[in-house]
């Protein structure tokens, strides 16, 4: 476990991590949301032992160098260029104690898990930005930490590479305490026991996405229409309070109204058709613009 | 200490890979036999070239070893120096700002084994460079000139070569204090450009590390110099100061890596 206590970051004047607590239960997953410039790289790398903190503490269960028990994956990863994908794992490996006669074994180990198995005697030179993530991600477990930090593992990836990462990182997420920081929504959906929301360097809101859903969420009706024209022209016609969407309408639902049958009264007279209508919940991403947004 | 040893095999490597321990040995050599072998021949040299005036006639000193390694001590302290101290000014702070040492700083490594094994690696690359370099040029002046005491000769390169280390652990001092620029900068002022203001003004003042190199090729000649063994100790102090220093900002400018 992992206990974080007001911890706080000024860089000339300015509070960009203000007063942060929150706690870290072994075995689970932990993502840090917010906007570019909200503070969790900061954060992050407080937690790593790269910055010293303006003021708080982080504690982990009587370690003294925390350092030996966090692997860390920054946002954009640099290798040394002159090193293999292998020698570096095994570098790395032995720099956190991996003992040397096994330092290899396990790198190729994990550089197999992630799938450079082909790449591992090239050097990083010529790695691309996907497989530069993966090594990465390898360098990051490679001493089988008990906390692994990953800085948005997949926001600089494409949507393949995106999804093989969220794919290893799942797999990883079964044996050890993840802490990780996104501002892309639908990752954390995906494989998060614990929300943080953090804005301006604030934790604005944090607990289980049930919990968030359940706190913010909000009913309200999509009605699909066939052009932007004809969804904007209800929009002023209507008498509920109405947004447009490309070709959707939206009407949020306040304490059950409008009830389905009161805006089907109102869509029935309507000179133009109806694609689709139904009841939706709240996107984790617009729940996301209400807690972080202005 | 295992720590140590693991980043020490990386420097080596790296140095190694980017061909700095071919292209800095090779560069002293040049260096170092340049003076020998140009002196000697300038005559002939001047003659094939021509067109000199009639009744033209170059009286050109008669050197003795001394002078030729005292020459070859010259160009490594301008050309060689300049070189070598640009390479080892960028060993710290160009891995902060290109973010290769932020994977290496998240580790449970000790400032000190880093600072040390870089260096260690770079007074290596010095000590290498510098002796083939006196080896190239002592060689030609043997062939042209005449030999010197090998025990002088083999005193002289050691004692050049604390200086060397001392200047490594200069440069890798403002590498840890400073961005490259900056540290680049710095180097060259307080190292080579050092040793240039030394010998314009140094008649004020007798020992300092500046001197070492020219006290180093005294030892070849038989007047003793009193002011050499305390000009070997300061330079020995400072160069641990600057170690000691250079250790401290290694730690204090971790945070600075680009993450
Ligand atoms: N070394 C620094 N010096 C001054 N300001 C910084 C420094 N690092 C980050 N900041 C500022 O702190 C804020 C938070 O940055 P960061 O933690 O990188 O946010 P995020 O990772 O959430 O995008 C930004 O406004 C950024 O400009
Ligand atoms: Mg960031």
């Amino acid at each position: 476990m992992i206990r974080i206590e007001h911890l706080t970051k000024v860089f000339g004047g300015e509070k960009v991590v203000d007063d942060l607590s929150f706690v870290l239960e072994a075995g689970t997953s932990t993502a840090l949301i917010g906007p570019n410039g909200a503070g969790k790289t900061t954060t992050l790398s407080m937690l790593t032992g790269l910055l010293k903190p303006t003021n708080g503490s982080i504690r982990m269960n009587d370690t003294q160098d925390i350092r030996k028990e966090i692997g860390f994956l920054p946002q954009y990863p640099n290798f040394y260029p002159w090193l293999t994908a292998l020698e570096f794992t095994e570098m790395t490996g032995k720099l956190n104690g991996v003992p040397s006669r096994d330092a290899k074994k396990q790198a190729e180990r994990v550089l197999d898990f992630v799938g450079l198995t082909n790449d591992r005697s090239k050097k990083t030179s010529t790695f691309s930005g996907g497989m530069k993530q993966r090594l990465g991600i390898a360098q990051a477990i490679v001493h089988k930490p008990k906390l692994l930090i990953l800085d948005e593992p997949v926001s600089a990836l494409d949507p393949v590479g995106r999804r093989e990462v969220i794919n290893l990182l799942k797999q990883l997420q079964q044996h050890s305490t993840i802490l990780y920081s996104t501002h892309i929504l639908n990752d954390a959906e995906e494989m998060t026991d614990q929300l943080l929301f953090l804005k301006k360097g604030q934790l604005v809101e944090q607990g289980s996405l049930k919990d968030i859903r359940t706190k913010f969420d909000s009913f309200r009706y999509k009605i699909q229409f066939t052009s932007k024209e004809e969804a904007s022209l209800f929009a002023t016609q209507s008498q509920l309070p109405t947004t447009v969407e490309e070709s959707y309408a939206f009407i949020e639902i306040k304490d059950g109204f409008p009830t389905m049958q009161e805006l089907m009264s109102q869509l029935i007279v309507l000179p133009f058709s109806i694609l689709k209508v139904e009841r939706v919940t709240m996107t984790l991403e617009e729940i996301f613009m209400k807690v972080v947004g202005q | 200490m295992k720590t140590f040893i693991i980043l020490l095999q990386k420097e080596f490597r790296e140095s190694w890979r980017s061909f700095k321990f071919l292209w800095m040995p090779l560069l002293f050599i040049l260096l170092g036999i340049t003076d020998p072998l140009t002196n000697y021949y300038m005559e002939d040299i001047l003659n094939a070239v021509g067109n000199m005036p009639d009744g033209f006639s170059l009286s050109l000193p008669d050197f003795v070893p001394i002078d030729i390694l005292m020459a070859s001590t010259g160009q490594f302290q301008s050309i060689g120096l300049i070189v070598f101290v640009i390479t080892i000014a960028g060993m710290i702070n160009r891995e902060r700002q290109n973010g290769t040492a932020t994977l290496i700083y998240v580790r449970p490594i000790s400032f000190f084994a880093l600072f040390m094994s870089k260096w260690v690696v770079g007074s290596l690359l010095g000590i290498l460079s510098v002796s083939l370099g006196y080896a190239g040029s002592m060689y030609y002046t043997a062939i042209l000139y005449g030999s010197v005491d090998t025990m002088s000769f083999i005193q002289m390169v050691m004692s050049y070569c604390v200086w060397i280390v001392f200047a490594t652990a200069v440069a890798l001092m403002f590498s840890a204090i400073f961005k490259t620029a900056f540290a680049t900068t710095f180097t060259i002022i307080v190292i080579p450009f050092g040793v240039m203001i030394d010998s314009l003004i140094g008649q004020y003042w007798h020992f300092s590390p500046w001197k070492l190199a020219n006290y180093s090729v005294q030892l070849l000649s038989d007047t003793h110099n009193e002011y050499y063994i305390k000009t070997l100790l300061l330079t020995i102090i400072l160069l641990i100061l600057a170690i000691i220093i250079g250790i401290l900002f290694t730690r204090k400018n971790a945070g600075t890596t680009k993450i």
